[in-house]
């Protein structure tokens, strides 16, 4: 009866005595290692590695998500420093090419003892019946029609109009265009005229003198428009004919006319006494 | 019977969250004290034997897992707690929480000293450096886990009973229980 009672009360002291018991025990033997405590470390083990697992699982998500993250955010930035130096890139090589090309016109004008004013190619006109440029410079700049153009390696053709702050460029190639030119070989005299797009032929040249495909024709300084000795072009062929008393002379010019950029016109009336030894390649 | 089967495992698995917890947390610089709270809420809770054998198992499997070379210490302080908060509330209404909170914390606080008086007598070994950084925030971890350990307890047995089970002898009307 009185156990019936009091079952719990004592079950509760059982429990506070077995306590008490196990602290003594383990206290007077000085270790915790026994068969009961290795078999809850033993159900424990299992338990640790599922939670373990599960935590770095949620780590690794976590992480790999803070990684891709971070991976869109550098792509993005890495785009925009790609796109930002390719534009840098493109300046430079810009610059660089515009160097160049400065620095032939510069030693072109350095080659003639000629007073040189520089000048921007702002236009083509390519059609059949006119073919010029437009350049950015015209007579507030000291530019006068008939002026010679020039552009490396040479002649590039003459100002036909001339307005305050523009000028336009006939080009070598017009069939308007007609230049006072020699074989620089024979040094036999001719007139060179354009011939759109196949470049120029050189007329008045007589049959019995001596002209061979690959000849050099420059200016003869005869017209007084361009100074004597500017590389007109190079032969391509030379025809015959049946009839007729001249040669038919077919010159590919130097200077392309469509990548011109830049060009120098001579400014005749500061011209100074050329010698005209400049060698010819 | 199915509690008591099941007892040493779930006791096993909040040990050892607890353990995961506080790694994961404090980098095992403080003990997250789940299982203590859990017999505080036993305390309040259950009936002398099946919260008795829950504080028994939760102090030995502490023991067993995560408190050091005496066996038997923890199983005695969880007893020790779980009989205190048995007889306080048979005063005190568990719906309060600022009460739950405070005598969380001074069951933690009373864990502290118990242990380092424990150390300090029997072991010769003096832990008054640890109470700032360990037995300080400890106690105060317990206290706030223990309002949300209790209500998310509370709204549990409300979903599974419909109702709270403290009863009637527990809220200070009646006498002492010996039924189980």
């Amino acid at each position: 009866m009185f156990f019936k009672n009091y079952r719990t009360v004592i079950f509760v002291g059982a429990l506070v005595v077995a306590a008490i018991v196990l602290l003594s025990y383990s206290l007077t033997r000085n270790s915790g290692a026994c068969i009961v405590k290795n078999l809850v470390l033993e159900a424990a083990a299992p338990v640790q590695k599922v939670f373990i697992s599960l935590v770095e699982g949620v780590e690794n998500a976590w992480k790999r998500y803070i990684y891709l993250v971070g991976l869109t955010e550098e792509n993005r930035h890495l785009k925009k420093e790609i796109s930002g130096l390719q534009t840098e890139l493109m300046l430079y090589k810009e610059g660089y090419l515009e160097s160049q090309r400065l620095q032939k016109l510069l030693s072109l004008q350095n080659e003639y003892p000629f007073k040189f004013i520089a000048a921007r190619v702002i236009g083509r006109e390519q059609a059949a019946l006119l073919k010029s440029l437009w350049i950015d410079k015209g007579s507030s700049s000291g530019l006068a029609s008939g002026m010679a153009v020039i552009a490396q390696p040479g002649v590039v053709g003459r100002l036909t109009d001339v307005s305050f702050h523009t000028s336009r460029v006939l080009l070598l190639s017009d069939e308007n265009s007609n230049v006072d030119v020699l074989v620089q070989r024979t040094r036999a005299h001719g007139i060179a005229r354009g011939a759109g797009a196949r470049g120029c032929t050189v007329r008045y040249i007589s049959k019995i003198d001596d002209v061979k495909p690959g000849d050099l024709i420059m200016t003869s300084g005869l017209s007084n428009i361009f100074p004597k000795g500017l590389l007109v072009g190079r032969v391509s062929s030379v025809d015959h004919g049946d009839v007729g008393l001249f040669l038919q002379i077919r010159v590919i010019p130097f200077v392309n006319f469509s990548t011109l950029e830049e060009i120098l016109v001579v400014a005749a009336e500061q011209r100074v006494a050329f010698q005209g030894k400049k060698p010819v390649k | 019977m199915i509690y008591y089967a099941l007892l040493p495992f779930a006791a096993i698995g909040l040990v050892v969250l607890q353990t995961t917890l506080a790694d994961i947390f404090f980098s095992g610089r403080l003990t997250l004290e789940l299982s203590l709270i859990a017999v505080i809420y036993a305390g309040f809770r259950m009936d002398l034997l099946p919260g008795g054998m829950l504080a028994f198992m939760m102090g030995f499997v502490f023991d067993c897992v995560s408190a050091g070379p005496v066996l038997g210490l923890f199983t005695s302080i969880y007893l020790l707690m779980f009989l205190l908060s048995f007889f306080v509330s048979l005063r005190i209404a568990a719906g309060k929480m600022y009460l739950i909170a405070l005598f969380s914390l001074f069951c933690a606080l009373v864990e502290s000293l118990t242990l380092w008086l424990f150390f300090y007598y029997v072991y010769d070994i003096d832990r008054i450096d640890s109470i700032l950084n360990v037995f300080v925030p400890q106690i105060l971890l317990v206290g706030v886990l223990s309002v949300g350990f209790f209500s998310v307890l509370r709204k549990w047995e409300g979903l599974m009973y419909g109702k709270t089970v403290q009863s009637r002898q527990r809220t200070g009307a009646g006498g002492f229980p010996t039924k189980a």
